[in-house]
């Protein structure tokens, strides 16, 4: 009788705890965690102009470019477009590990959002502004493997596209480099336009900043947990900082760096080289600011061992739509990329001397946490609309 | 985003003792003096927000204890809790009577940065630090 009465109580004091676990608080913020959420806004930015492109911000230019990033002629077999790779429909990107150009590449192609504040390109940061990086695919003879003249005589000969350089740039000049650097300013005014949209988390750091309780509550307690732990224990937010998750600078998180075709990937060290190398970068002629506006970090770069394995911090907007992950294309889910910041090996880390790479040890429920934060930073995004057809 | 002024912020212009050889005189904004026994040191951000991962200047005023200018060797910025330094090599630009601009300067990281500043007088060498918090 007693020893019924005892298992009662346990199973009723069993069931208080299980109540009380499933009515745990919604997790709060400190001022710090506060601080540092609103960083990460407001969304969108104020649209930035590139001074060293007379096409940027301009909607002649930002139409031509919207042309010719369609354009396959634009390739030496006429086969591939921009838009192959960097697919409109999917986050322009192409959802799959490493790209494939006249011959199958060993990076993943990345997505194109929010570039207009951008001050590297590319996984190795080998371009120094965003028409220079657009040049790039056109002449790579992994990519579209084509040349200045055949580019220039594209745009010479066909009427249409000549009619939107025209309206872009004025009389067409005589050299076909700079016909091809005019391609490149026209394509990068276009990609300045690609803005990732508004986000749940969006809604929710302007509730946390405004005060808007409805607001702060109707965001998940697990993505909230999440973000807890990204500007918290976890410190993601020291590398993906700021309204567009990234510092804009580089890092090496443990990725092996073996190249699918042998070798391996420098990264960065050799992504400084080429940067200061490429005849289209902001110290060159090509530059439409006479005083080297926008060059300060070109002229002050420095290249140092540990920038060997080190690769470019992606955003992190829309990420659960940009799949699989890391410059290698080697992580195929966000679940992925969370076990592989819970279990990295310290091994792993080439020159890492920035400790913030390190085993974080999480929890199931942790995991699953921070994969529901990052995937509150993704809404399905409106399609485009259609380059213009006809030149106006 | 802002950079926090850890150290007493104020206006150099009106903290310094007005000395001809060494005003200390930056011009109007906010900044921040480092001293020791045997240098003085004002210097402000150009622009006057340093944010993350922007290049930025400083303006810097360097005056020896006889308030007579001294000389800027040296300048470097490390983060000692991530053990990394900057990115970014800097250029020192000196504009005479102990004033300089270093040019290039980016912090790439939010968190706490160490400036370290070379100073030399005579043949008095030292290295004046300063903290600073960016985020
Ligand atoms: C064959 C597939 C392919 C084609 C075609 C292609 N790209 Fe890419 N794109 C990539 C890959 C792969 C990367 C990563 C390159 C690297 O780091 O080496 C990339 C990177 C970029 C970046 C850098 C983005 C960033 O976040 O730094 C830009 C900008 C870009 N491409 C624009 C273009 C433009 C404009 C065109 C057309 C002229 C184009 N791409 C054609 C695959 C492609
Ligand atoms: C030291 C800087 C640094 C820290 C800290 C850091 N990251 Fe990263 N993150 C990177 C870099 C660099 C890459 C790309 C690495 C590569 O491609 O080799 C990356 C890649 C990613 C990706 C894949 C994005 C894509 O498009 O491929 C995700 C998601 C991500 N990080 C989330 C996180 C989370 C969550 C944390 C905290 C647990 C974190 N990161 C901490 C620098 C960092």
């Amino acid at each position: 009788m007693t020893l019924r009465w005892i298992a009662a109580g346990l199973l009723i004091a069993i069931a208080t705890v299980v109540i009380a676990a499933a009515r745990e608080p919604a997790p709060t913020f400190d001022e710090a965690e506060r601080r540092a959420i609103a960083a990460h806004g407001p969304w969108p930015p104020a649209p930035r102009r590139d001074l060293s492109n007379r096409g940027s911000g301009q909607p002649a230019a930002i139409a031509f470019g919207a042309r010719l990033f369609a354009e396959p002629r634009l390739s030496a077999d006429g086969r591939l477009a921009c838009a192959t790779c960097h697919r409109p429909d999917r986050d322009w990107t192409d959802g799959v590990a490493a790209g494939q150009g006249a011959v199958p590449l060993d990076r993943r192609t990345q997505p194109l959002w929010n570039l207009g504040h951008a001050a590297w390109f590319g996984w190795a940061g080998q371009g120094d502004s965003l028409w220079a990086q657009s040049i790039r695919p056109i002449l790579d003879p992994a990519e579209m493997a084509s040349d200045a003249r055949r580019a220039a005589r594209l745009v010479r000969e066909d009427a249409t596209l000549a009619c939107f350089h025209r309206a872009a740039f004025g009389a067409e000049p005589p050299e076909d480099e700079r016909v091809l650097v005019d391609i490149g300013k026209a394509l990068a005014a276009f990609q300045e336009t690609l803005v990732s949209p508004r986000t749940p988390f969006d809604a929710f750091r302007d509730a946390l900043i405004a005060g808007d309780a409805a607001g702060i509550a109707a965001y998940p307690d697990d993505a909230k947990r999440g973000l807890k732990l990204f500007v918290g224990r976890g410190e993601c937010a020291a590398c993906h900082f700021g309204p567009r998750f990234t510092t804009g600078e580089f890092a090496d998180v443990g990725i092996p760096f073996f190249r699918r075709s042998g070798g391996v990937d420098p990264g960065r060290f050799e992504g400084i080289a080429q940067a200061l190398a490429n005849p289209f970068n902001r110290l060159g002629s090509h530059s439409d600011s006479a005083d080297g506006a926008g060059a300060t970090r070109l002229r002050h770069v420095e290249r140092q061992h540990r920038n060997f394995g080190e690769f470019k911090i992606p955003g992190l907007r829309q990420v659960a739509r940009t799949g699989p992950y890391m410059h290698d294309g080697s992580k195929p889910t966000l679940e992925s990329v969370v076990e592989h910041y819970s279990t990295v090996s310290l091994d792993c880390l080439h020159g890492n001397t920035e400790r913030l790479v390190r085993p974080l040890g999480l929890t199931p429920g942790e995991s699953a946490d921070l994969v529901a934060f990052l995937r509150s930073l993704s809404v399905e995004a409106p399609l485009p609309v259609a380059p213009p057809a006809t030149c106006p | 985003m802002r950079a926090v002024l850890t150290a007493l912020a104020m206006l150099v212009a009106t903290s310094a003792p007005a000395v001809a050889n060494c005003p200390l005189d930056l011009g109007r904004g906010l900044g921040w003096a480092v001293f020791s026994s045997q240098h003085l040191l004002a210097m402000r951000p150009d622009p006057p927000q340093i944010e993350v991962g922007e290049p930025f200047a400083l303006l810097l005023n360097v005056c020896d204890r006889r308030n007579q200018p001294a000389q800027l060797v040296a300048i470097d910025a490390t983060m000692p809790e991530h053990a990394h330094g900057m990115n970014y090599r800097p250029r020192l630009i000196d504009l005479g009577d102990g004033r300089y601009r270093v040019e290039g300067m980016v912090f790439h990281m939010p968190g706490r940065w160490e400036l370290a500043l070379d100073v030399r007088s005579g043949d008095t060498t030292e290295r004046l630090t300063h903290d600073m918090m960016v985020q």
